[in-house]
């Protein structure tokens, strides 16, 4: 199939999609389409992703198409300058295909906190995605491009690709350049990947991996290479933290890690106990580091410098400020700003910001005792519920933080992970995670397709 | 620890935040809601919260939680990658300046 009948084939899913109410995309043409294909053509046939459509969440800067982090505050924005990201998987004759909606700056597990309303759930339009990138999850799962960008700040890759049944993979923290992406929780934020297969992903992540010069978090490494799959799991210890198995776990997600816990012995894996004990803290040091973070991240949307304007009633600059930012971010946005500068304002810093970031060692230094102890992955459900209702957990912002009680450690902890589906719970998909040690992406992905070959991702479970 | 509605307004002031007086019941009920919630890290002895700066650094694993991670690079300029120069998307550019209108005269857009 050329790149120009890709482009027109993607375009016709995308406005299929629209049409069936998925309202996963924020932007996208087939002009930009079909431009996209004949920049591809003159591109050598065998370049890695030569023609593949790939969507990118909206808070991933392109110069061709607005990015608006699902705001109103950045209503008409388009960046001058391209993420690094983006580039590399354009040279590598990938064609941009849309801007995926999201949670408001990337603030949310449901993808209902957009100010472009919420995405619906592909299999079940009472339901959510997930989120916070639960637009390019709903267009992996479709089937409306086989790979799209989102971005982790605390599992909003894997949480939302178990709800929707497709693989998200988060890279290790420096492996893919944060340059142009906009920013949330410095310390914490990953470009990530959803794909229909592990391999698809796989050959997205090695694409656009590296050692970037924009962005001085990137490690000085080797690019990663598309994993070669393992056959079996001979030879692997694969640690089943027992915090992450709790007694209340819902019993569509347990009966989905039995069949994981399963596949993975009869692939010759070695199954052991372990402990993560200060797991138990990660949601709280989560919801005090990455607000915090995003208090000073977002400081620079005050009307002056980005979108719409709004003159507050007692005139002045900081009338200004406020007003702006009072109409332009959502309920979630000013939560998180509220709370974050709480946490660092005078007399609160040690208690809350200083006491979290301590923790937030204790929480990476029990991946390392564990991967030191001679555990080469670990194996972990990825959410405690497979997608729940829209509505359900709005009213409660810790409800809804809780979603992430699985995924977030592991950002914090600035880990490799991704979610794997491996089953059906009453028709929704059930994801398990598996985490490895810090740049170990590649032999995590390479033991993540063996996996997905013995599994059926669509079997029923009980 | 209980947040009231004098410490919503202090909080939103210094984030720079207008909250309608409709809104502050309902964040008041979250902000402690999410305060309460954030407070179990109470239940930490304090000597266990090691400091996130403190132990020998791993070269395999250089990863650290946090602001400790960032490396400065080298003080020198360098031209930044924009696909369109200032002069194109900012409504003028003189002599390296941007010139934005006076305060006085902004219109709401």
């Amino acid at each position: 199939m050329s790149a120009a009948a890709v482009a027109r084939d993607t375009g016709a899913r995308l406005a299929a999609a629209d049409a069936a109410g998925l309202n996963a995309t924020l932007y996208w043409s087939q002009e930009l389409l079909d431009a996209e294909a004949r920049r591809v053509e003159a591109l050598p046939a065998d370049s890695s992703l030569h023609g593949m459509p790939i969507a990118l969440k909206d808070n991933i800067v392109t110069t061709d198409a607005p990015t608006t982090c699902a705001s109103r505050i950045l209503a008409g924005y388009v960046s001058p300058y391209e993420a690094t990201a983006v580039t590399r998987l354009r040279g590598a004759g990938a064609m941009v295909a849309a801007k995926a909606n999201m949670d408001e700056f990337a603030m949310g597990s449901s993808t209902e906190h957009s100010a472009f309303g919420r995405v619906v759930h592909p299999l079940d339009p009472s339901r959510v995605p997930g989120g916070s990138s639960g637009g390019s999850a709903a267009l992996v799962a479709a089937g409306v491009v086989p790979a799209a960008l989102g971005s982790e700040t605390g599992g909003s890759v894997r949480q939302p690709a178990s709800f929707c049944g497709v693989v998200g993979v988060k890279p290790s923290y420096g492996r893919v350049s944060r340059f142009g992406l906009v920013a949330f929780g410095s310390s914490l934020d990953c470009i990530s990947v959803f794909g229909r297969t592990v391999d698809d992903a796989a050959r997205v992540l090695a694409a656009m991996s590296g050692h970037d010069p924009l962005d001085r978090t990137t490690l000085d490494r080797p690019s990663m290479r598309r994993p070669e799959p393992r056959r079996d799991l001979r030879g692997l210890r694969i640690g089943l933290p027992r915090e992450y198995f709790p007694a209340d776990l819902h019993p569509g997600v347990a009966a989905g890690m039995e069949r994981a816990r399963r596949a993975t012995r009869e692939l010759g894996a070695e199954l052991v106990d372990v402990s993560l004990p200060h797991s138990a803290f990660a949601v709280p040091t989560y919801y005090i580091v990455a607000p915090a973070e995003a208090a000073a991240n977002l400081a620079r949307y005050d009307g002056v410098r980005y979108g719409p304007r709004r003159i507050g009633a007692a005139g002045g600059i900081q009338a200004l400020y406020q007003a702006t930012r009072g109409e332009g971010f959502g309920p979630e946005v000013q939560r998180r700003i509220l709370i974050g500068t709480y946490v660092l304002s005078a007399g609160y810093y040690d208690a809350y910001y200083r006491k979290a970031q301590r923790v937030r060692k204790l929480i990476a230094d029990d991946f390392r005792r564990a991967f030191t102890g001679g555990v080469d992955l670990l194996l972990t459900p990825t959410t405690p519920t497979p997608a729940f209702r829209a509505g359900e957990k709005t009213g409660d912002p810790v409800a809804m933080y809780l979603a992430d009680v699985f995924v977030c450690a592991i950002s914090l902890a600035g880990l490799p992970a991704l979610s794997l589906p491996v089953g059906r719970s009453e028709g929704l998909p059930v994801g398990a995670q598996l985490i490895g040690p810090f740049f170990e992406d590649e032999a995590m992905l390479a033991a993540a397709a063996a996996l997905e070959r013995a599994l059926g991702a669509d079997a029923e479970v009980r | 620890m209980s947040i009231g509605r004098d410490d919503v307004l202090h909080v939103a002031r210094l984030a720079e935040l207008a909250v309608r007086d409709e809104d502050l019941p309902r964040l008041v009920d979250q902000l402690n809601r999410i305060v309460d919630y954030v407070a179990q890290l109470d239940r930490l002895p304090a000597e266990a919260a090691a400091d996130p700066q403190a132990g020998e650094s791993d070269p395999d694993d250089p990863f650290l939680p946090g602001p400790a991670q960032v490396t400065l690079r080298d003080d020198v300029p360098g031209p930044v990658p924009l696909a369109r120069p200032p002069a194109e998307f900012a409504p003028e550019f003189a002599e390296g300046f941007f010139l934005v209108p006076r305060h006085g005269a902004m219109e709401d857009l």
